[in-house]
């Protein structure tokens, strides 16, 4: 070891040699601010699964007699259940993406997952991926196996016969040319990659994609042409009649040569052009393929071939089957049933006459399905992903159950409110307005959180000037004023003037709360609206902010083959609203067409600064504007131009209204994915947060450095939405796939300057410890229910370390003011932010042995509020910092009813103590009598004598203790249960005790003193007596335990 | 500065790329980090006293025991009432006080799984080939921001455990552990931290561990570490029904806290610590 040890001590002096000659130079680096510097202050995902997201394909395969399932969510990773899915444990969290497309499990290996990033339900709000992953055991570790480029994956087969043979159809960039789309195969188990089929185009790639199993020469594939702008979006050519490179194809040889199938070489099939195709072959009868063909009415519907694809016969075609292809074309077989088929719609659809016709079976689940898995063993056992999540079904689709497990939804925005816990309020995408309890006792149950709206969710606000009422709103600008407690909800939506035509409200429409609080209400179309009473009137207070560019407003032909105008596309429209925080005059507005406005004079006039804003490209998305809470001319802006397949993050700062601008995020900066939106804090003004589709990045520095933040393995998903609580200081992170983050604590972060990263180690200010109103709650849930952590009730502190600890100790003590130590704890080790925790009570009090433990007496009373200091003790170098420890600010106990309540619990726990010593001194003399006795013959009379005297002693322990053993209900109460039952009742409740609880602590002195006093009074009459036979027998006399010898053995303890 | 700049470079040099890494060359490392497979090997017992941190308050003493080869002795204690598993190499047994019964029961399947893992005396990677361990280098993970090298252990009952190495020391700071229980996984973690030197082992003295995912963690600080005091092997085997369960005895009385008579079963040779 001294080796090792002489061996690092030399690397030190290395390190500090070297840290003082690079000291000699004027500007030393500053030190790295990466992940782990910030993590370390860890967030808890509060759900919810209430209302769960979208889930974008299934699979599953029976272990055993247990199915696991595999579920990839559109945006919040995949999901593993061993068990069916009564738990489940997301396993796609350490991956760069959480997008997914496509799941498969290896038909022969049950550990093999195959997993295609980036989802194929092409929505306006879809997000991106970056490939094929595998993994070979059961998801506990992810390779990226190529296809990097691919953005999004619709399907992948894997090949029974020869499991290293896989396809995988990918339908590519959404919203841009690409050539990295079609089908691809590996036949080395996805080492390499050749494309075995590529599109007529740079648009079109595979939409879907089935195997003869029984054959797996014989594959089908649907090519699709399509993009999506954001005013527009086509599935197959611009129009019902246009060219489109979408077509049906087949391979008879491992994808090597592909035919394809069209009215003129397979009789049936309907005349060109196409849009979006699904096939599936009937896995019991594989000469047997479904197609579903998206072509102008009434060409387009459900075509099935009985020959192997070569003749068609057509179908179906009734509204769910040809409704909005690009978001719903999928087709399941029943593994056994040729004639049993699924189509997965706004409802899901079944048919059990071979395609005739369909029926709706999406009994009481949430809608727009995606993908379904039939049980081979057990057709009546589905599995079902929606908009709404995962549901279950044991009888054929009869009846669905939903998965109550899967915090995977998807939200667009986030506020809070100034309630006491706050609650969280957001939208969210095909799952409306919900509010939900940032904290509650027993935890954050689906049940806690409430739905208050209907439609698509996005914006969404408690009014400050009532908060009886709600602002929510769904697509398009519906905004509605609704009663939180009746939940009648009014429109109050702003409508057009006289032959005004149509106000352009944008999907997400903004709403914003006038910073003074004051209730003033903007909402965006092309115009701001203002309203200073909850919409009853609205003052349009500007001219059309945008560029109002008549070729991104023909919404009305958007959607290729099938019209789509649901308002996904509106387009130049308004799109970010931002009051400033300085001045109620000063407005930003930032609009979907690229336009950044801003007003100093509440509206009267507006100047569109764009034009100052160097390397943003031109009419992208501003997609969040920040005011500075600090100085009125500063404000940053998000601009997100993915839509133009540009995925990159611009993030902006101003510091002069707009008249010149600055990069926040350099192209250096490790920040990725388009930005969605920019919060500076609210005390430090360099510490800012920004939200892109790849996660959370935090800089300490205005923008020099970014980290992106994991706490608590948070996932690299979409977020969308921030919101930094004003007086609990938390930041509320809303992610557009895995629920509502929140990190309870930045003030740290606030103090994590250049200044202090380059320190060994250093305590950070937190906020101070509430002491939370001791309270239980929840019930059993079961296993199948998410549950969201509430925050720590112990009080917290933070300290930064550079380095990791791992050698020597690192201790923790917490000293009152007149530097007692009342507490030591452990200590967190990591690089960076650590968070630890203190109860804030003394240690448990001590409870004389008995039957049974006394669960209520085994934690000690909580110390009062306070200023308590921290000592960190590191190596040799100690640490300290002051812990302000607060009342619960809802508590409605005096200061004098929580000192009556301490100074009794205090009371109690003395009283358990001295009633411990009482025990171990009668124990004591018991033990002396016996083993004296023992050194005697049986029947000497001595012997006899000092046994009888050991029994009686011992009447007066069971008066004490309870002592029947067992293991049963034996209900023996004696003191020490009673007193222990007292402690326990008066610790929990941190109010004045009851005068019942007062006096009962007096009569269990008084009745502890009495057999006391029987003990000292047996003793004055035995004990001379005894001794002096012990003597006479050349026995060592018996003494008794003193309270000092009793008390110097526990300090010793 | 030139001189500086090529100490630097040499550092570098000793800085082994991850790939040129393999499981033997780490284990081999770890080895010789935490004091040399002689001094490990020259520590027959260790008696660990510490406190148990369970969260909200709850603080109760422990003493771990282990004896060469593969016997564990793990004791919770609480308001006088004392937990206890343990292991002798053949047996799992525990005790569980709190309602009152005293005796002595088999260990369930997943505690006796984890108690014949504790018994390892050495833990896993030392000589994990004699003990029928497989060792794999599965590459860089960070652990808490911390560079570590990680290996993949699978265990001869089959069970997983994943040891991330720090790069500097090449001591464990992170194990995840895998247990099949009843056909299920049980994913838990554990973090070492705090390792001080016990008769030329270093060892931690802070081990905090959760199931995998769950963000209350079970935390334990050792207050002192003892090697080579003597430990019975009477305090591992699983002791017979007690005597006072016997007909025609007093009757029992969990709360007694006097020895044993000399005419019952042989006393442990020396009584439970408490720390």
């Amino acid at each position: 070891m001294k080796t090792i040890t002489s061996c690092l001590a030399t690397i030190v002096c290395l390190c500090l040699c070297t840290f003082s000659a690079f000291a000699q130079t004027p500007q030393p680096t500053p030190v790295k601010v990466d992940s782990e510097t910030i993590s370390g202050l860890g967030a808890r995902n509060i759900g919810s699964a209430a209302m769960s997201g979208r889930i974008a394909a299934v699979d599953a395969i029976r272990e055993g007699q247990r199915l696991t399932v595999y579920v990839g969510a559109a945006s919040g990773g995949v999901w593993k259940s061993v068990n069916g899915g009564t738990s489940f444990k997301p396993v796609f969290d350490k991956q760069p993406v959480q997008s997914i497309g496509a799941v498969t499990i290896d038909p022969k290996n049950p550990k093999v997952i195959w997993v295609g990033t980036g989802e194929s339900w092409t929505r306006n709000s879809v997000s991106v991926g970056d490939g094929v992953y595998k993994s070979v055991d059961g998801g506990d570790n992810w390779t990226n196996v190529g296809l990097n480029n691919s953005e999004r994956i619709a399907k992948i087969l894997v090949d029974p016969s020869n499991t290293n043979n896989v396809y995988v159809c990918t339908p590519g960039k959404l919203w841009s040319d690409s050539d990295d789309r079609g089908v691809y195969k590996t036949t080395d188990g996805g080492k390499t990659w050749i494309k075995v089929l590529k599109g007529a185009n740079a648009s079109t790639g595979c939409s879907m994609m089935s195997m003869d199993k029984s054959n797996p020469q014989t594959i089908y594939a649907g090519m699709w042409d399509f993009r999506r702008k954001g005013w527009t979006f086509r599935s197959g050519g611009d129009g019902a009649n246009a060219a489109s490179g979408s077509g049906l194809f087949k391979s008879t040889n491992g994808g090597a040569n592909w035919s394809e199938l069209d009215q003129n070489s397979a009789k049936g099939l309907p005349a060109k052009p196409w849009g979006r195709i699904a096939v599936a072959v009937a896995p019991s009868k594989p000469n047997v393929v479904y197609a579903f063909i998206e072509a102008e009415m009434p060409k387009g519907g459900l075509y099935r071939s009985d020959d192997n694809g070569a003749t068609w016969t057509a179908l179906d075609r009734s509204a769910n089957m040809v409704w909005r292809p690009f978001y719903f074309a999928n087709l399941i077989v029943d593994p056994k049933d040729e004639n049993k088929i699924y189509k997965p719609d706004g409802p899901l659809i079944a048919s059990n006459d071979g395609g005739k016709s369909f029926s709706n079976i999406s009994g009481g689940a949430h809608g727009d399905f995606h993908d379904v898995w039939v049980d081979p063993n057990n057709s009546d056992h589905l599995i079902t992903g929606d908009d709404g999540g995962l549901w279950y079904s044991y009888d054929g689709g009869n009846r669905w159950w939903k998965a109550d497990n899967l915090p995977v939804s998807q939200f667009y925005h986030v506020s809070l409110d100034m309630d006491m816990p706050y609650h969280v309020y957001g939208g969210l995408q095909d799952n409306s307005s919900w509010v939900g309890d940032s904290a509650y006792p027993g935890g954050i149950t689906s049940s806690r959180w409430e739905n208050m709206y209907g439609g698509d969710g996005f914006w969404m606000f408690a009014d400050p000037s009532d908060p009886n009422y709600i602002y929510a709103e769904y697509q398009g600008g519906e905004i509605s004023r609704i009663n939180r407690k009746t939940h009648e909800s009014r429109n109050i939506k702003p409508l057009p003037l006289y032959k005004e035509g149509k106000l352009r409200y944008n999907w997400n429409t903004p709403i914003h709360l006038s910073p003074t609080g004051d209730g003033t209400i903007y909402i965006g179309a092309q115009f701001l609206f203002r309203s200073r009473d909850h919409g009853q009137t609205w003052e349009r207070i500007s001219p059309d902010l945008t560029t109002n560019d008549p070729e991104k407003q023909k919404q009305e032909q958007s959607g290729g083959i099938t019209v789509d105008n649901s308002a996904a596309e509106m387009h130049t429209t308004i799109y970010a609203i931002a009051e400033s925080p300085k001045d109620p005059n000063l407005v930003w507005v930032g609009t979907d067409d690229g336009n950044v406005q801003v007003t100093r004079d509440g509206g009267k006039t507006w100047t569109n600064v764009i034009g100052n804003i160097p390397g943003v490209p031109k009419n992208v998305w501003v997609s969040s504007v920040e005011p500075s809470h600090f100085d009125p001319g500063t404000a940053y802006a998000t601009f997100d131009a993915h839509t133009f397949g540009d995925m990159r993050p611009y993030v902006y700062r101003t510091a002069d209204f707009g008249k010149t601008w600055t990069p926040v995020v350099n192209e250096a900066a490790p920040v990725h994915g388009y930005a969605h939106v920019v919060k500076e804090d609210l005390v430090n003004k360099d510490l800012l947060f920004v939200g892109t589709e790849m996660g959370l990045w935090v800089s300490l520095d205005g923008g020099k450095q970014w980290a992106q933040y994991k706490g608590d393995e948070m996932p690299s998903v979409a977020v969308r939405d921030l919101a930094i609580h004003p007086r609990d200081h938390a930041l509320v992170i809303a992610t557009h796939g895995r629920g509502i983050w929140i990190v309870d604590d930045i003030t740290p972060l606030r103090s994590l300057t250049a200044d202090t990263l380059p320190k060994e180690a250093l305590f950070l200010q937190a906020k101070p410890s509430v002491q939370v109103i001791p309270a239980g709650g929840g019930w059993a849930n079961g296993d199948a229910a998410f549950v969201g952590p509430n925050p720590t009730d112990e009080a917290v502190f933070v300290y930064y370390q550079k380095k990791r600890h791992i050698f020597g100790d690192l201790k923790i003590e917490v000293l009152d003011s007149t530097g007692k130590v009342v507490g030591t704890i452990p200590s967190s080790k990591r690089r960076g932010l650590n968070r630890s925790t203190w109860p804030m009570r003394l240690k448990a009090p001590q409870v004389p042995r008995a039957a049974t433990a006394a669960f209520g007496a085994a934690i000690g009373p909580r110390l009062l509020p306070g200023t308590y200091t921290v000592r960190m003790t590191k190596d040799k170098q100690a640490y300290t910092t002051e812990l302000r420890v607060v009342q619960d600010p809802r508590s409605k106990h005096t200061a004098d009813d929580r000192r009556a309540q301490f100074d009794l619990a205090m009371k109690l726990y003395n009283l358990l103590g001295n009633m411990t010593y009482s025990v171990e001194r009668i124990n004591n003399v018991r033990l002396a009598l016996e083993e004296r006795a023992a050194k005697l013959p049986a029947t000497d009379p001595l012997a006899i004598r000092l046994r009888a005297a050991s029994a009686a002693v011992d009447d007066m322990r069971k008066k004490i203790v309870a002592t029947k053993e067992g293991g049963a209900i034996t209900g023996e109460e004696r003191l020490r249960e009673n007193l222990a039952d007292l402690y326990g009742n008066v610790n929990g409740y941190e109010g004045r005790p009851s005068a019942t609880q007062v006096a009962r602590a007096d009569v269990l002195a008084h009745e502890l003193g009495d057999i006391e006093k029987d003990f000292d009074a047996w003793l004055a009459q035995e004990l001379a007596g005894l001794n002096s036979e012990l003597t006479r027998k050349n026995l060592e006399t018996i003494k008794l335990l003193t309270r000092e010898e009793w008390d110097a053995k526990n300090a010793q303890k | 500065m030139r001189r500086v700049l090529l100490m630097l470079a040499g550092l570098a040099l000793l800085a082994v790329p991850a790939s040129a890494q393999t499981a033997d060359e780490i284990v081999a490392k770890y080895i010789k980090t935490v004091g040399g497979a002689d001094k490990i090997q020259s520590v027959k017992t260790l008696r660990k006293l510490g406190t148990f941190n369970g969260g909200g308050g709850f603080e109760a003493p422990i003493v771990e025991e282990n004896k060469r080869n593969n016997m564990v002795r793990q004791e919770f204690s609480l308001q006088g009432l004392t937990a206890v598993n343990a292991y002798d190499g053949h047996t799992g047994w525990k005790i569980e006080p709190w309602q009152g019964k005293k005796d002595a029961e088999p260990l369930g399947e997943e505690a006796m799984k984890q108690i014949v893992e504790d018994s390892d005396f050495d833990g896993p990677l030392v000589n994990y080939q004699q003990k029928g361990n497989k060792v794999e280098f599965l590459g860089m993970e960070p652990v808490e921001g911390t560079d570590a090298f990680k290996l993949k252990v699978t265990l001869a009952s089959g069970d997983v455990r994943y040891y991330f190495m720090d790069t500097d020391y090449y001591v464990p700071i992170k194990i995840e552990t895998k247990r099949m229980i009843r056909g299920a996984e049980r994913e838990y973690e554990t973090s070492l931290g705090d390792y001080k030197e016990v008769s030329g082992w270093y060892m931690p003295f802070s081990v905090e561990s959760n199931v995998k995912g769950n963000p209350n963690r079970a935390k334990v600080t050792y207050q002192k570490i003892e090697a080579n005091v003597p430990i019975d092997d009477t305090r591992f085997h699983m002791p017979a029904v007690n005597a006072s369960a016997q007909p025609g005895t007093k009757p029992p009385d969990a709360a007694d806290t006097l020895p044993k008579r000399t005419d019952e079963k042989k006393t442990p040779a020396k009584p439970p610590t408490k720390p």
